[in-house]
């Protein structure tokens, strides 16, 4: 009797130990939003940051969801806010602002991207298509979006947004070249008062894009 | 077949050897320890912090007064978050705040040798365990989880010391260190190394 009382009370001191084990830190929850976001900056090391003098910024912002493959512009005040903060980074690092008319070095694309309930490789070839910055807005009608191979396919399955810095100068043929791009994901990502620091972070990581 | 025979003959062998010692408790006894846990080596530069969340429970059986076999298992969880950096990696670069987790789970066959008589007031002893663990690598960017999990050999030397409770008390008081290796692979961590504390109780049962 007296041992099995004590077998007993083993088993019962082993089932706590191992729904204990289950009681492990848990990182997500000791997580703050702006701790849960990553900042992820891609460019092509073969452009030369200091040939380009002038930029120009899309006037709205796109906005991928999945319920289609084309994408809507938006001009909410987040977009407002992520249009000035880019503005002013690009004019912090030696870049003139222009008017898209004016024959710009670099165009400067917005997007936010909503995938919340699946799983869609992010490959900029995906929105390449009908729905995206249509090329002819930057003056080359039917043409399309170039990326070099060094831009990589990222899994998203929740908000983001991208921003994509194209090259007008060297066009080839009909098709920009990618010459930078960064893409925000995580919790908090489509929240104005955010945008600021998130741009920032951007371009701090990115030393090389300058015109200085 | 006769490998089987041989097995035979060696439980047989420790049964009577058992059977001819002197008893001051019963043979069967089971461990219960809390475990802190500090990162070595390579695992110290993926996470660096002590860890504070571990256990270990054991069986042991006693072949004699000296030697005695057993079956253990465990549980440690390493935690580091890490403040925000920028990671070069091969496809750009990456701002995130990194937390790096590794959970631990032990299973192994153990060997321990008692350097003092049943009877003493304390009895050092040495063990060796040896087996696998359950390594689950979880390293988050930000809330996106880079994730491995792997089953790797273990071997884990311990030295420490019981105190009975009383004289042929079958409770004791157990403290010991232990420092377990695995040569385990994976992303920044070449191999697993850690030194371990624990203190608990050990039960002789009727």
């Amino acid at each position: 009797m007296k041992r099995t009382l004590f077998l007993f009370s083993a088993a019962a001191a082993v089932v706590a130990m191992v729904s204990f084990s289950s009681c492990r830190k848990d990182p997500l929850k000791d997580m703050t939003n702006e701790e849960s976001r990553i900042y992820i900056t891609n460019h092509d090391s073969t452009a030369n940051f200091t040939s380009y003098s002038t930029f120009s910024i899309v006037d709205s912002v796109a906005v991928l969801t999945l319920a289609s493959d084309s994408a809507k512009k938006a001009l909410t005040d987040y977009d407002k806010k992520l249009i000035a903060s880019v503005t002013a980074a690009m004019q912090q690092r030696g870049y003139t602002l222009v008017n898209k008319a004016a024959k710009p070095d670099l165009a400067v694309n917005l997007t936010r991207i909503d995938n919340s309930y699946t799983n869609i490789s992010w490959n900029p070839g995906w929105w390449g298509g009908g729905g995206y910055w249509d090329p002819g807005y930057w003056g080359y009608p039917g043409g399309g979006w170039y990326w070099p191979s060094y831009y990589t396919v990222y899994r998203v399955n929740e908000k983001q947004v991208a921003i994509d810095l194209f090259d007008l100068k060297n066009p080839k043929g009909d098709k920009l070249t990618a010459v930078w791009n960064a893409l925000w994901r995580g919790s908090g990502v489509w929240t104005t008062g955010n945008v600021d620091s998130m741009v920032q972070a951007s371009f701090a990581q990115s030393a090389y894009l300058s015109k200085k | 077949m006769k490998k089987i025979r041989n097995w035979i003959l060696i439980f047989a062998g420790c049964f009577t050897a058992q059977a001819v010692s002197a008893q001051v408790r019963p043979p069967l006894s089971v461990d219960i320890n809390y475990s802190i846990a500090q990162p070595l080596g390579s695992l110290k530069d993926y996470t660096d912090k002590t860890s504070f969340r571990g256990w270990s429970a054991g069986l042991q059986y006693m072949l004699n007064d000296q030697w005695s076999v057993g079956l253990r298992s465990g549980f440690q969880d390493f935690y580091q978050k890490l403040p925000r950096a920028v990671y070069p990696d091969k496809q750009g670069d990456v701002s995130a705040v990194q937390s790096r987790t590794l959970q631990v789970i032990p299973i192994q066959a153990t060997v321990s040798y008692a350097f003092t008589k049943p009877g003493s007031v304390v009895i050092p002893y040495a063990t060796v365990g040896v087996g696998t663990a359950n390594m689950n690598y979880e390293k988050y960017w930000g809330e996106f989880v880079e994730k491995n999990n792997s089953w790797q050999f273990l071997v884990s030397p311990e030295i420490g010391i019981n105190v009975p409770f009383g004289k042929a008390s079958p409770v004791m008081f157990n403290a010991n260190v232990r420092y377990n290796y695995a040569p385990y692979k994976y992303a920044d961590i070449t191999n697993f190394n850690t030194v371990q504390g624990n203190i608990g109780v050990k039960f002789h049962l009727n």
